[in-house]
C-alpha cells in the first residue's frame, strides 16, 4: 500500500464521519408513509434519512421517557404527546425553520391545541377516527342483510357478538380508545376521568368479551384482509388498508370502514422533536418537507388517512378526499369526540380494568 | 465304588432338557446358525466354545428368547418355546456386561425378578437373603452397583439370574471382564454354585481353558455349525478334526499320507528325507489317504540323544524357547524347516536347564500320543 | 522444590508474586462477568423497584444526585421504600398472573415431555449412522430466527391457515377451527419452540444406556412396556429432570409466544410486566414484578443445579 492510497483512505474515512453528522433519524408508525417520499427527501436535502417504525404509542413513550432515544423526529398520538410534553420530552419548534407551516388546516389545529397548547411542540401528520371494519358478506350472513354496519350495537350487544364470534372479532388493544367508545355508547362523557364512570364500561365489555377473539392493535389489518376475522374495531386508515389489500389479492373478501353512527373518537398523530434530538436542524428540515402540500398529499394518497394540511387537499385523489370514511362529512365531523390523557392514578385503574376485561382477572 | 458318573448323554433313556432340532438362524443374507441339532441335559454345565462370530451368542439369545429361529425348533422340557417371549420363559441369563440396574441397590437388583412374580414379601426377602449368602454379598446389599468391585458385580449378576430358580441359566462370557486370578477363583465358585443349586447351566465363552475347567460337556462351534460335542477330556485328547485340535490348546499338526501298518496302526509318510511316523487310530484310513497327525506338545519328549526305544523320533535344533514358569515350550526346527513344539516341566532351576538355543536335540513320542485325523 | 514444572517457571523469571497475580486474575474474570452482567443490572432493577413513579425523564424518583455529596446519597436512600412490593400483594392480579404463568409452564413442560421423550427415545434407538443427522434435524430450527418461526405458526394456525385448509380439504372438519389466539396455540408454540431443550438432555441420557439392561429386565419377567417403565424411565430421569427445568424456567417468564399466538385472555407474568412498564409507565411497579419473578425462578434454578451436581457425582 502506497502513502497515497493511505491518505485517500483517511479522507474517505473523514468524509464518512462528516456524513454521519448529517443524518436524520425518524421514528414513525409502521405502514405510515409512501416510501418514495423518503428518497425524495434525501435527494432534496442531501441528508441521510434513517427511518424506523413502531406499532404502539406505549413503545414510543417508553423510549421517550427513558431518554437518549437518538431520534430526531417521532410521531406520538395526541394524548401521549400531551403527557410527554409535561415530562419534558420535546423541544419547542422553531417557526422560522418551518416555512410551509401556513399550509396547516385551522380546523385540525384548533383541536390539536387541546393536547399541545398553541401547537408549540408539534405539527399534525395524520388524523383519523376509531371505528369499525367489517367483512360485509360474512357479517350479513351472520346477522341478516339489513344489519346496520356502522352501529356500536354490532360489537357491544352480546346477542350480535355471539353470532359474530365464530367468524372472528378483534378489538384494538388500546384502553384509551375502547373505554371512551363504550362511555359514548352508554351515554356518558367519553372523556370522563372519573373512576366510577369508567367502571361502568366493565359490565358492557365483559358481556361481549367471550366473543372477542383478540385485543391487538395491528394484527387485524392482515386478519381482515385474509378473511380470518369478520369484524375489527380499529383505526380508519388501517382498515382501509385492509380493504385495499383484500381488493388487490382478489380473494373475494370485501371490507368496509365506518365511523360509528353513535360518534367516533377522533385522534391525531403529531410529529415532534425530542428534547435531546441529535440533529434538530435536520428534524426541522424533515418537518418542513412533510408540511409541503404535495408531499403531504402523496402520503395521504398512499396510506388513506386524512391529514391536517389544508393546502394538500387539492392534490388528494378523489378516492381519498371524496371518501367519507377518510374525510367525514360535516355531520359526522360534528359527532366526533376527542379525549385527554388520564392522570397516573386513573391510568392505573384503566389498565387494571383492561387487564380484567382481557384476562378475566 | 458305587458313585455313578454323571453322563446322561450316554444314556439313551435320558430325556434332554433342551433340544435344538435342525435350527437355522439367518440375519438378512448371513447364516449365523446352520441347520444345527443339539441336546443338553438337566443339571449339565454345558459350554459353547468358539471364536467370535461362530454363532454361540446367537444360540444363547435364542434360548433366552431374544431371537427366534428362522427354521427348526427349540424345545425346553419337551415344549416348543419358539412362541414364548423372554419374560415368560423359565430361563434366566447372566449378561456379559452384567446389565445390573444402576438405579437400584444390590438388594433390589436381586429382588427385581422375584417382584415380577408377585412373590409374597416374606418369601421374597428370604430368597434375596439366601442369594446374598450364596454369593457372599451380604454386606453389600444396600450399595449401588457403581459402589462395588468388578468381581462383586459379577456375583450380583449371578445372584440376580439365579434368584428365580430358573430351569436353565445362561451365562454369556460371565468371567470375561475379570482379571486372570479372579477368573480362576470364580470358575470354581461357579461350579460350586451350579452343583449346590442343581441348575442347568449353559455358558458361552471364547476362552477354551475356562470351558474345559467348568463344563461337563463342551460344544466347539465354527461358522454356525457344531464341530464337536464331548466332555473336556475327549475334546482335548480325541479331537475329531484339525479345527478342534487346533482350537483347543497347543498342538503340532503334521500333514502326510497314511498307510496301514497292522491292527489300527498306520504309518505316515510326511516329508522327503524324514523317516515315516507311526500312529494308532480307531478310524480307518485307506492306503495313501492324506491325513493330519495332531500331537500335543506335552506329549513330545525332548532329549539330547535319540531315545533307544522311541517309535517316533525326529532330530532338529532348538529354535526358540518360551518360558512359562512351570513349563517351557521348545520350538524345534527340523532339517526340512518344519517347527515342532515340545513341552517339558521345569523341575530344575533355570541355570541348570539342559537345552539352550541352537542345541541339537531329539524329539520323540509314542504311537498313541498322536491323533490321526482325516482332515 | 520437587516439581520440575515450577522450577521451569521460576527459570523464566515468573516469580511467586506473578503467579499469584495471574491466578487472582483467572479467578476474577468469572466474578467480574457475574458482577457486570447479573448483579449490576439486578441492583439497578431493585433500586427502581424501591422508587416512586413520576412523570419525568426517567419516569421515577429519586435519582442519585452525586453533586450534593454525602447529603445527596442519604437523601436518596431515605426516599426508597417497599411500597411497590406491598402493592403487589394488594391486587390479586399479580399472584394470579404468577400462578397462571407457573401453570402454563407446568402444562407446557408436561406436553413438551410427552412429545419430546418419544423423539429422544427414537433417536437413541436409531442406527448409529443416522444419529448425527437426526441430531441435526433437532437443532436445525435454531438456525432461523425464533420470531420468524413463531410468525410461521401464525400462518399455519389462523382460521384461513394451512392447518385449517388441509383439515377442510380432507373433510375432517366443515368449519375452520379457531386455534390461533387461544391457549392451544400458546401451548403449540411453546412445545415447538422448547422441544429441542427437552429432547437433547433426554437423548443424551438414553444414548448412554446399555441396551442389555432392557433385555435383562425382560429376561427377569418384564413385558416390554414394564421394562420401559421400570428401567428406561428411571435411567433417563436425570435427562428428564434437566429437560423439564430447561423448558419450565424460561417459559414462566415467556412473553413473545403468548403475545403473538395467544388470545388476549392468556394471563402471564411477562405480559403483566409489559403492561406495567408500557401501559402504566410505572417502572417501579414493573421492576418490583421483575424482582419477584426472579426470586420465583431462583427456586427451580437451585433445584436444577442440584440435579446436575448429583448427576456429575453419579457419573464419577
Amino acid at each position: 500500500m502506497s502513502i497515497k492510497t493511505l491518505t485517500m483512505t483517511a479522507i474517505v474515512a473523514l468524509g464518512t464521519s462528516a456524513a454521519f453528522a448529517e443524518e436524520v433519524r425518524v421514528y414513525n408508525w409502521s405502514d405510515y408513509i409512501d416510501e418514495d417520499l423518503l428518497k425524495k427527501f434525501e435527494e432534496e436535502t442531501g441528508l441521510t434519512l434513517i427511518y424506523d417504525v413502531f406499532d404502539s404509542n406505549e413503545v414510543l413513550e417508553t423510549k421517550m421517557l427513558a431518554g437518549g432515544s437518538g431520534y430526531d423526529v417521532v410521531v406520538p398520538s395526541g394524548t401521549f404527546l400531551q403527557r410527554q410534553i409535561q415530562a419534558g420530552a420535546f423541544q419547542e419548534l422553531d417557526a422560522a425553520k418551518l416555512s410551509n407551516s401556513g399550509n396547516l388546516w385551522d380546523v385540525i389545529q384548533e383541536r390539536t391545541a387541546g393536547y399541545d397548547p398553541d401547537n408549540a411542540y408539534s405539527i399534525n401528520y395524520m388524523w383519523g377516527t376509531t371505528g369499525i371494519g367489517v367483512n360485509v358478506a360474512k357479517v350479513k350472513e351472520a346477522l341478516g342483510d339489513d344489519v346496520a354496519l356502522n352501529s356500536m350495537d354490532l360489537v357491544l350487544k352480546p346477542e350480535n357478538m355471539e353470532k359474530l364470534a365464530s367468524c372472528g372479532v378483534h378489538f384494538l388493544d388500546a384502553p384509551s380508545e375502547i373505554i371512551p367508545m363504550v362511555l359514548q355508547y352508554i351515554g356518558e362523557d367519553p372523556d370522563s376521568h372519573d373512576k366510577d364512570v369508567i367502571g361502568k364500561t366493565e359490565e358492557v365489555l365483559l358481556g361481549v368479551r367471550p366473543h372477542i377473539q383478540k385485543f391487538h392493535s395491528s394484527e387485524y389489518i392482515n386478519a381482515l384482509a385474509n378473511g380470518d376475522i369478520c369484524v375489527a374495531v380499529g383505526w380508519s386508515g388501517d382498515i382501509l388498508q385492509a380493504r385495499d389489500r383484500a381488493a388487490e389479492a382478489d380473494n373475494g373478501v370485501e371490507i368496509e370502514y365506518h365511523p360509528f353512527a353513535e360518534g367516533s373518537l377522533m385522534w391525531f398523530d403529531q410529529m415532534a422533536i425530542p428534547a435531546d434530538a441529535p440533529n434538530p436542524e435536520g428534524a426541522h428540515q424533515f418537518l418542513n418537507f412533510i408540511l409541503d402540500a404535495n408531499n403531504m398529499a402523496a402520503a395521504s394518497n398512499y396510506v388513506y388517512y386524512a391529514n391536517g394540511n389544508k393546502a394538500s387537499q387539492e392534490f388528494l385523489e378523489e378516492d381519498v378526499i371524496g371518501d367519507p370514511a377518510i374525510y367525514p362529512n360535516d355531520a359526522t365531523m360534528q359527532n366526533l369526540y376527542i379525549t385527554t390523557p388520564y392522570p397516573a392514578k386513573t391510568q392505573r385503574t384503566v389498565t387494571r380494568l383492561w387487564t380484567k376485561i382481557k384476562s378475566g382477572t | 465304588m458305587n458313585t455313578t458318573v454323571f453322563a446322561p448323554w450316554e444314556d439313551p433313556q435320558a430325556k434332554p432338557l433342551i433340544q435344538f432340532q435342525n435350527v437355522t438362524k439367518r440375519f438378512g443374507g448371513f447364516t449365523a446358525i446352520d441347520n444345527l441339532s443339539l441336546d443338553i441335559f438337566e443339571k449339565e454345565f454345558f459350554a459353547l466354545l468358539g471364536p467370535s462370530g461362530c454363532g454361540k451368542t446367537t444360540m444363547m439369545r435364542m434360548l433366552a428368547g431374544f431371537e427366534k429361529p428362522s427354521d427348526g425348533h427349540i424345545m425346553l422340557g419337551g415344549q416348543d418355546i419358539d412362541p414364548i417371549p423372554p419374560n415368560k420363559r423359565a430361563v434366566n441369563m447372566m449378561f456379559q456386561s452384567y446389565a445390573l440396574f444402576p438405579h437400584l441397590s444390590i438388594w433390589e437388583n436381586i429382588a427385581f425378578g422375584l417382584r415380577r412374580d408377585n412373590m409374597p414379601k416374606r418369601d421374597l426377602e428370604d430368597r434375596v437373603e439366601e442369594m446374598l449368602r450364596l454369593t457372599r454379598l451380604e454386606q453389600f446389599a444396600r450399595r449401588k452397583p457403581h459402589q462395588i468391585s468388578g468381581g462383586q458385580r459379577q456375583r450380583v449378576a449371578l445372584a440376580r439370574s439365579l434368584a428365580k430358580a430358573p430351569k436353565l441359566l445362561l451365562l454369556d462370557e460371565p468371567l470375561g471382564a475379570l482379571d486372570k486370578k479372579l477368573r480362576q477363583d470364580t470358575q470354581f465358585e461357579l461350579m460350586d454354585i451350579q452343583e449346590k443349586t442343581g441348575t442347568t447351566f449353559v455358558i458361552v465363552t471364547h476362552d477354551q481353558e475356562e470351558a474345559m475347567t467348568v463344563a461337563s460337556r463342551v460344544a466347539v462351534m465354527d461358522q454356525g455349525k457344531l464341530m464337536q460335542v464331548a466332555t473336556p477330556d475327549r475334546i482335548y485328547e480325541n479331537p475329531n478334526s484339525v479345527y478342534v485340535a487346533d482350537f483347543i490348546g497347543d498342538v503340532n499338526i503334521i500333514e502326510g499320507r497314511a498307510t496301514a501298518n497292522g491292527d489300527e496302526t498306520y504309518q505316515v509318510d510326511w516329508a522327503e528325507g524324514q523317516s515315516p511316523l507311526t500312529a494308532t487310530s480307531s478310524t480307518g484310513f485307506t492306503n495313501g489317504q492324506s491325513c493330519h497327525l495332531a500331537i500335543r506338545p506335552e506329549k513330545v519328549t525332548i532329549s539330547a540323544d535319540r531315545p533307544a526305544d522311541a517309535i517316533n523320533a525326529v532330530q532338529g535344533k532348538v529354535h526358540d524357547i518360551a518360558y512359562l514358569g512351570n513349563l517351557s515350550t521348545y520350538h524345534v526346527e527340523l532339517a526340512n524347516g518344519t517347527i515342532i513344539k515340545a513341552q517339558s516341566a521345569n523341575t530344575r532351576r533355570i541355570s541348570r536347564r539342559s537345552f539352550t538355543w541352537e542345541d541339537p536335540v531329539w524329539l520323540s513320542w509314542t504311537a498313541t500320543a498322536a491323533v490321526l485325523l482325516a482332515n | 522444590m520437587g516439581r520440575p514444572g515450577l522450577a521451569v517457571m521460576d527459570g523464566h523469571g515468573c516469580g511467586f508474586a506473578g503467579e499469584l497475580m495471574r491466578r487472582a486474575l483467572l479467578i476474577a474474570i468469572p466474578y467480574v462477568w457475574l458482577l457486570a452482567l447479573f448483579l449490576v443490572p439486578f441492583f439497578i432493577v431493585l433500586k427502581i423497584s424501591l422508587s416512586d413513579v413520576e412523570l419525568a425523564i426517567p419516569p421515577y424518583t429519586p435519582t442519585l444526585d452525586l453533586s450534593q455529596g454525602w447529603a445527596g446519597i442519604t437523601d436518596f436512600f431515605s426516599q426508597l421504600d417497599f411500597e411497590n412490593f406491598v402493592w403487589l400483594t394488594e391486587d390479586d392480579l399479580y399472584w394470579k398472573a404468577y400462578l397462571s404463568s407457573v401453570k402454563i409452564a407446568l402444562i407446557s413442560t408436561v406436553l413438551t415431555l410427552l412429545v419430546g421423550y418419544p423423539i429422544a427415545y427414537g433417536m437413541a434407538r436409531a442406527p448409529t449412522e443416522w444419529r448425527p443427522t437426526l441430531m441435526m434435524l433437532v437443532i436445525l430450527p435454531f438456525w432461523t430466527s425464533f420470531l420468524i418461526r413463531v410468525y410461521a405458526w401464525m400462518g399455519i394456525l389462523s382460521n384461513e391457515g394451512y392447518l385449517n385448509q388441509i383439515l377442510l380439504w380432507l373433510g375432517i372438519i366443515s368449519t375452520p377451527l379457531t386455534i390461533l389466539n387461544t391457549n392451544t396455540a400458546v401451548y403449540i408454540g411453546i412445545v415447538y419452540t422448547y422441544l429441542p431443550f427437552m429432547i437433547l438432555p433426554i437423548y443424551s441420557s438414553l444414548e448412554r444406556m446399555d441396551e442389555s439392561l432392557i433385555e435383562a429386565a425382560e429376561d427377569l419377567g418384564c413385558s416390554r412396556l414394564k421394562a420401559f417403565w421400570l428401567v428406561t424411565i428411571p435411567l433417563s430421569r436425570p435427562g428428564i429432570i434437566a429437560g423439564c427445568f430447561l423448558v419450565m424456567i424460561p417459559v414462566i417468564g415467556e412473553f413473545v409466544i403468548p403475545s403473538l399466538l395467544g388470545g388476549s385472555g392468556t394471563l402471564m407474568i411477562g405480559k403483566v410486566l409489559w403492561e406495567e412498564f408500557f401501559s402504566n409507565r410505572d417502572w417501579p411497579v414493573a421492576s418490583a414484578v421483575a424482582v419477584v419473578l426472579l426470586l420465583i425462578l431462583v427456586i427451580p434454578i437451585v433445584l436444577f443445579q442440584r440435579n446436575q451436581q448429583k448427576q456429575t457425582e453419579a457419573g464419577q
